[in-house]
Formats: structure tokens, C-alpha cells, sequence
């Protein structure tokens, strides 16, 4: 089950395996660098360019520069990682029927496999032609 | 436990912005992912998300993770430090200065932009 103390000594003592510690400690140390990454992708996107002057060329101009496969893919992986993990705790939570409960994190984990594939194409398996 | 004052708050917001922010993630990945398809269908998408409807979504979007930024921060004070828990409330209003502080860039120029009838094309 998940963690939820509040102390990290708390939450090792409540950790029902080494795994939920290394999930407990793993969403606090990608939340901290998450938020410089999303704060400044935000930033770079919506207040130092006009968002809806985004199109496929400004995509594919991003996506062609290493800077940013690197950064943007930081991203992906721990956004997903977070987010797919942070939901489980949430389906804990609210699904209380086992058999709904475990297929619905069927379909979840699924969903978010496939777009880490997909966006790590977009990002390392494409040639968008811009030098 | 909470007794429904600012903690419990603290915790639903977060939740709800999580979710939000997850649902926000994968159409993201979605639109830029089909850049690969060139530009007509990537174009297309793009034209489709810079209706106003959508740019209102971004706000609260990205009002969503700076709250679940911030407020993650202040969790983390809560989980590392001996006086994290003792002064949660002061934190969480701590986060709401944040949050203004680097929302009204955001604001004005997404808003602005709304208003001024900008749509791209």
C-alpha cells in the first residue's frame, strides 16, 4: 500500500516493501527537479513566445536540437514516472473492488508505456529535416 | 485528522491538479508526437488547440502545476525537516505568494492574448 506519512523516518517504518520506500523517495526527489524543468519548458513556450505562433515548424526545429531532445525527454520519463505512479496512489484510494481496481491499472500502465515509446520517437527516432 | 481547514485543502488541490496534469500530459505528447506525420496533420492539431477554449485550459493547466509544484515543495519540508509539519498552514500560504508571483507572467501574456483575440492564424 502506499506511504503516507509525512516524515521520512515515519515512511520507512510504514514502507510495506523497499520498493514503496524507493517510490516514496523517488516522487520527492523527480517533484523537486520537475519543477525547474516544467516552470522553464512553461516559460519558454507561453511567455517568451506567443503560444498560438506554435506549429509544426517550431516543433520540428525544437526537436531537432539535442538541448532540447534531452531536456524535453528528462521530462517525458519523469513526468510519466510521477504521474503514472501518483495515480496509483489515488486508484488505492477510490477503487475499492480488486478486480476493477487491478484492470483499470492494466489499461493506466498501458497507456502510459505506449506514449513514453511514442514520445521518445517524436523525439530520438524522427528526422523533422531542419538543420 | 485534517478537520477540513487548510491541510485538507492543501491535499485535494493537489490531487485534483495531479490528475489534471496527467490527462493535460498525454494530449500534450499526443499533439507534438504527430509531428512525425508532417505537417498538414501536425498543423492540424495545433490549429484545433489554439482555440480560445483551449488556451483557458492552459491557464488552468499551468495555474495546476505551479500550485502542485509549489505545494510539493512544501511536503517535502514537511518530510525532511523537524518543524515542516509544525508550520504546514505558513507553508501553504507561503505557496499561495509563489504561485501569484510566477502565475501573473503567465496570465498576462496567455490572457492577454486571449482577450486581444489571438488565435495564431
Amino acid at each position: 500500500m502506499a506511504i503516507k506519512s509525512k516524515r521520512y523516518q515515519e515512511a520507512r517504518l510504514e514502507a510495506s516493501t523497499n520498493l514503496e520506500l524507493y517510490w516514496w523517495v523517488f516522487m520527492r526527489v523527480s517533484g523537486v527537479v520537475l519543477v525547474f524543468l516544467l516552470i522553464g519548458h512553461m516559460w519558454m513556450n507561453a511567455v517568451l513566445v506567443d503560444l498560438n505562433s506554435i506549429d509544426y515548424d517550431y516543433v520540428a526545429k525544437r526537436l531537432s536540437q539535442t538541448t532540447w531532445k534531452v531536456y524535453d525527454w528528462l521530462i517525458l520519463a519523469l513526468a510519466l514516472l510521477h504521474g503514472g505512479n501518483g495515480l496509483r496512489y489515488v486508484l488505492d484510494d477510490w477503487v475499492r473492488d480488486p478486480a476493477k481496481r487491478f484492470w483499470t491499472k492494466v489499461v493506466i500502465y498501458s497507456l502510459l508505456a505506449f506514449l513514453f515509446f511514442l514520445g521518445s520517437l517524436s523525439l530520438f527516432n524522427y528526422d523533422y529535416g531542419v538543420n | 485528522m485534517y478537520r477540513g481547514s487548510e491541510g485538507q485543502w492543501a491535499f485535494y488541490l493537489h490531487r485534483i491538479s495531479g490528475i489534471g496534469i496527467l490527462v493535460f500530459l498525454v494530449l500534450h505528447v499526443l499533439n507534438i508526437a504527430s509531428a512525425m506525420w508532417g505537417p498538414e496533420v501536425s498543423n492540424a492539431f495545433m490549429k484545433f488547440y489554439h482555440q480560445p477554449v483551449f488556451q483557458l485550459g492552459l491557464l488552468v493547466l499551468i495555474a495546476g502545476v505551479l500550485y502542485h509544484g509549489f505545494n510539493g515543495l512544501r511536503i517535502i519540508l514537511m518530510d525532511f525537516t523537524t518543524w515542516g509539519v509544525r508550520y504546514q498552514r505558513q507553508l501553504w500560504y507561503g505557496v499561495w505568494v509563489l504561485f501569484v508571483v510566477f502565475y501573473l507572467p503567465f496570465l498576462v501574456k496567455i490572457g492577454g492574448g486571449i482577450l486581444g483575440g489571438s488565435h495564431g492564424d
